[in-house]
């Protein structure tokens, strides 16, 4: 209750621009005690460290395996440093799009149920800054991640198997990081419209799964697909994982992240139409 | 494989492992100074320690009632 006399009485004398980042302290503040600061890093950096350790010794595990007949001989092919980064990225992309979804699966309906929403949209504060903040939470939130996880596996996949340029590693972890940004947007706005956080967050990782789907199994150009994304970021560095749809043009990925953009900055207009037309729950 | 020696096999680990303790032991420090949590501490605890990396991350998810 503190924090929120605290808000009132920054209010009262503030700009539009001091307001939004009142509301995002408080967003941070609550990142910071839920946990989330401490455990969505620390699960990306073991995702992404384990990546590279695992095939490292997969023809150890294998040959352990012991249930082999006798005489079999396994060659896999050691995978190239740019391989092993994007192993590390696809790992993100499961396991670590569900962690980011369900970390900010309550954003909004939680906060409905458990009465902040009220108390906070009482005052002045405008529907698009109550949205935009939480947005801007969690996109950090989700980037630091990231980068704590990419780092990780970086450092592994050098150490193990040999170095990646960074003209390769940045652009496809500026590409996957859109394409999580993109999918904590989605969860944000189920989370506006939807009760149920668990709904929000399956209802996200359900639309972001048939999109990343959709672009890797229907036949036809779909530049305009944000599940494109993820491929992409793993076409960056090995070229062979790039979509079937063939050769990609530095145009047709500059149209994928454009769409993308457009489409978030919708989703953020109707979370805040969401809110407003439902501001708390009764 | 071969061309590790033990101490370069040590220093990879043991980041990880670092990392995984650090986070489970908050974990425990928080379950044991929740006042309240959804579901009995005994069973959070057991699921903290066994289940490694998503049980800790489980429990601050789930486990925890904001008051």
């Amino acid at each position: 209750m503190s924090l929120s006399l605290k808000m009132k009485m920054k209010m009262k004398m503030s700009t539009g621009m001091q307001k939004w980042l009142v509301l995002f302290r408080k967003e941070w503040l609550e990142i910071v005690r839920s946990y989330r600061i401490l455990w969505l890093p620390i699960a990306f950096a073991v995702l992404g460290a384990s990546q590279p350790i695992t095939s490292f010794f997969m023809p150890d595990i294998l040959a352990s395996a012991g249930n082999l007949p006798e005489g079999t001989v396994i060659s896999i092919p050691a995978p190239t440093p740019p391989e092993a980064l994007a192993g590390a990225l696809s790992q993100f992309g499961a396991i670590g799009l569900l962690l980011v979804a369900l970390s900010s699966m309550g954003a909004v309906s939680g906060e409905r149920t458990s009465g902040t929403s009220a108390m906070i949209l009482v005052k002045p504060v405008p529907f698009a800054s109550f949205i935009t903040a939480k947005w801007a939470a969690l996109v950090l939130l989700a980037s630091l991640s990231l980068a704590a996880g990419y780092g990780a596996a970086w450092y592994y996949t050098e150490t193990l198997f040999g170095s990646v340029s960074w003209r390769d590693a940045l652009p496809a972890v500026l590409l996957f990081a859109l394409w999580m940004s993109f999918v904590g947007t989605l969860t944000l706005l189920f989370s506006a419209l939807l009760r149920s956080a668990a709904a929000a967050a399956a209802a996200a990782l359900a639309t972001a799964a048939a999109l990343s789907l959709s672009a890797s199994s229907l036949p036809f150009e779909q530049s305009w697909n944000p599940g494109r994304l993820s491929a992409l970021a793993a076409g960056r560095l090995v070229a062979s994982a790039a979509s079937p749809a063939g050769g990609q043009t530095a145009g047709d990925v500059w149209l994928t992240v454009a769409v993308t953009a457009i489409a978030m900055l919708a989703a953020l207009f109707a979370s805040a139409r969401a809110v407003r037309r439902r501001p708390a729950d009764a | 494989m071969d061309n590790l020696t033990q101490s370069q096999w040590i220093s990879l680990l043991v980041p990880l492992l670092v990392l995984q303790l650090a986070l489970m032991i908050t974990a425990l420090v928080v379950l044991v100074k929740a006042e309240r949590t959804r579901g009995p501490k005994w069973l959070w605890a057991i699921i903290i320690v066994i289940v490694n990396l998503l049980g800790p991350i489980a429990f601050f998810l789930f486990g925890r009632r904001a008051d």
